[in-house]
């Protein structure tokens, strides 16, 4: 009897949990009809936040993997003095609260510090465009890379490496050919993440890019301002959208962690 | 080509690895560097590699110094510990890797691979992935992978771990056979003393991060020059002793073997390396001992003459056949004998008296020391069982 009311209880707590995340995507899903969804996803605006998005977040996957296996190899590979630190840097970003982050950047871009003063003498300027976007998703995301290409570097059997050293190749062939194809797997995870995180970001780029409809208005950014000016319907075409990118990019990573695990 | 490693130190958070280490093998020679494991015989071929920068030291390749070269450029080949294949490259791949490097055309790469493959008879095998091959297969492609390139030395950590020892010792023999065909300078690694013994032109013992002793394994087996070594090739009976008289043709020693409760005297032939209160070990060949009941002698002090005697107590018998080896607790230390079992009349746990003449003990001095005869029974013997074993 005991045991019975104890899985009675567990079986209420996980219906609640349930609930908890199901109930919110189908009132986003019943809150507003087809026909007029369908009219929002002609709208130029939702359009335009859907091409800011999937340009700045790709923008930001090519920038991670060139920043990102370096600094991960670095990690992976090599000792060095201040290495502690490097790698606490990798996780900052990932603990810092976006809102936070994003003012940070928007004091060092800004126009008031010397670095962004700098930067428009040069005609680069960063806060309130694109580039600015980009680098507050790129703060944000680029550790999921760094991290997940750290691990698949890391996991890689040092005699295998040493293998193709002593055969004559030089570490930068032996990056190539042994490294590079064998941390494949967790590059691509890696991939997946920041994807997913730099589409999802919201704090850090509203605070860098504000929200400029056209020009700097990302999906998370436009699904915030309609819903605040009462486009409801507009605000939740967007959300669909972002939700279906972001459930397929779960599915494939996902997907992969079951291939891998095999 | 032959290699010199020349006061060769490293060690790892101030705990020495390897200690001034003095090495010097031959051209052509098949060389097998013994020691116990974590030992720092990986950290030797990783310095004779390049993988590894010593504290201090030197390496010569041939008469190359190489100590300031990277790997790549040292012409070796390393056949690691569980083979390192490349796991995302065929077999013909993983073997073509150090030619592609190379400037060699496409024609070329594939009839030497195709010449090694054959040599170490995995040619059916060549598009099979690493994953899909068994441990001996593995090896074979490891070594094929390292040969290929013709390296000046071949350094072979530890190649027959994972094998089985059906498969070892076909794996071993077909290696000897290519060494010998193509004349590389070879250092073998190994932890296994059985593999020392068949195999090596010279064994070196490490121990300790030094070298206690480079001989020809048959060298190494007779003339154990330290405990060490002596253990390690799996000699029995080693006394530690300390002369305290020395007469005309004999000497009167003290056993001071950890474990043992208090010094037991012997007296034993004299040699030229004795000197009163100098410690030095003794071994005797477990053959060379002899039971006798307790009620058979009196238990008196050590007899002026004849054989020595050790009282003591048989706590284990291990049935070989025509032999029996006992092993003999006295007062806390150890003792084996090997006795025929016709001549074999004791129980187990019976207190007995460990005979044996005074010129059975010999000192682990690295010098001949015993007749001719009754070293080609030592070496026939015991010493070829494994150190565990009875
Ligand atoms: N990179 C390292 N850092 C710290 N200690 C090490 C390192 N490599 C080896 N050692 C230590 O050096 C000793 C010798 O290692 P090794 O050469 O691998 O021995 P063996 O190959 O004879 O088993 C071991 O005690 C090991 O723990
Ligand atoms: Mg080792």
């Amino acid at each position: 009897m005991k045991n019975f009311s104890f899985d009675l209880a567990i079986s209420l707590i996980a219906g609640i949990f349930v609930c908890l995340i199901i109930l919110p995507i189908f009132a986003l899903f019943t809150a507003t009809s087809l026909s007029e969804l369908a009219c929002q996803f002609r709208s130029p605006m939702v359009l335009s936040s859907v091409l800011i998005s999937l340009e700045t977040s790709l923008a930001v996957v090519f920038l991670s993997l060139c920043l990102g296996i370096p600094v991960a190899y670095l990690l992976a590979m090599k000792d060095f003095k201040g290495k502690r630190i490097l790698d606490t840097l990798v996780d900052l970003p990932v603990s810092m609260p976006p809102l936070v982050a994003g003012l940070a950047l928007l004091i060092l871009l800004g126009g008031n510090s010397k670095f962004g003063k700098l930067l428009s003498c040069y005609g680069i300027d960063l806060i309130f465009s694109k580039k600015g976007i980009i680098i507050a998703q790129l703060f944000v995301s680029i550790p999921f890379l760094i991290k997940s290409t750290k691990d698949a570097f890391e996991s890689i059997n040092k005699n295998v490496i040493n293998a193709s050293l002593t055969l004559g190749a030089s570490r930068f062939y032996t990056f190539k050919t042994i490294l590079l194809p064998l941390a494949k797997n967790g590059i691509y995870t890696g991939i997946i993440m920041t994807w997913a995180r730099a589409l999802g970001e919201f704090g850090a780029t509203s605070m860098v890019a504000g929200c400029i409809p056209f020009r700097t208005e990302t999906m998370t950014v436009a699904i915030y301002q309609n819903a605040m000016s009462g486009e409801l319907s507009a605000s939740i075409a967007v959300a669909l959208l972002l939700l279906v990118f972001s459930f397929t990019l779960l599915l494939v990573f996902k997907l992969r962690v079951r291939v891998h695990a095999r | 080509m032959g290699i010199i490693l020349k006061g060769i130190s490293k060690s790892y958070d101030g705990r020495a690895v390897l200690e001034n280490l003095n090495l010097e093998i031959n051209q052509g020679e098949f060389h097998v560097l013994l020691g116990v494991s974590g030992g720092g015989k990986t950290t030797t071929l990783s310095v004779i590699a390049g993988l590894i920068k010593p504290d201090s030291g030197s390496v010569f390749i041939g008469t190359r110094d190489v100590s300031d070269l990277s790997p790549d450029k040292r012409k070796i080949g390393f056949v690691f510990q569980n083979h390192a294949l490349f796991p995302h490259l065929s077999v013909f791949e993983n073997i073509a890797y150090g030619l592609r490097l190379r400037k060699i055309t496409e024609k070329e790469i594939k009839r030497k691979v195709d010449y090694y493959l054959n040599g170490v008879s995995i040619a059916k095998e060549k598009d099979k992935f690493p994953s899909q091959l068994s441990g001996g297969q593995k090896q074979r492609v490891a070594l094929a992978r390292a040969l290929v390139i013709e390296p000046e030395v071949l350094l072979m950590d530890e190649p027959m771990n994972s094998l089985d020892s059906m498969t070892k010792e076909t794996v071993l023999d077909e290696l000897k056979n290519i060494q010998q065909k193509i004349g590389v300078t070879t250092v073998y690694v190994t932890h296994d003393q059985a593999e020392a013994a068949f195999f090596g032109d010279r064994v070196s013992v490490l121990n300790n991060g030094k070298v206690d002793q480079i001989d020809s394994p048959v060298g190494l087996f007779r003339h154990p020059r330290t405990e060490f070594v002596a253990r390690f090739v799996g000699v029995k009976n080693i006394l530690k002793v300390s002369p305290i008289k020395i007469n005309n043709n004999e000497i009167i020693v003290l056993i001071k073997n950890e474990g043992l409760e208090r010094p037991i005297k012997i007296r034993v032939k004299k040699y030229p390396v004795f000197e009163i209160d100098k410690e030095i070990n003794l071994c005797i060949h477990p053959e060379k001992i002899i039971l006798k009941k307790k009620n058979k002698v009196p238990e008196n002090e050590i007899p002026d003459t004849g054989l020595n005697r050790i009282y003591g107590k048989i706590i284990n018998i291990t049935d070989f056949g025509n032999v029996l080896k006992v092993t003999i607790n006295i007062n806390g230390m150890e003792m084996y004998a090997t006795i025929p079992k016709n001549l074999f009349n004791f129980n187990i746990y019976e207190n007995v008296w460990v005979c044996f003449a005074t010129n059975a003990p010999h000192p682990l001095c690295g010098k001949k020391c015993r007749a001719p005869a009754s070293e080609r029974r030592c070496l026939n013997n015991s010493n070829f069982a494994p150190l565990n074993g009875g």
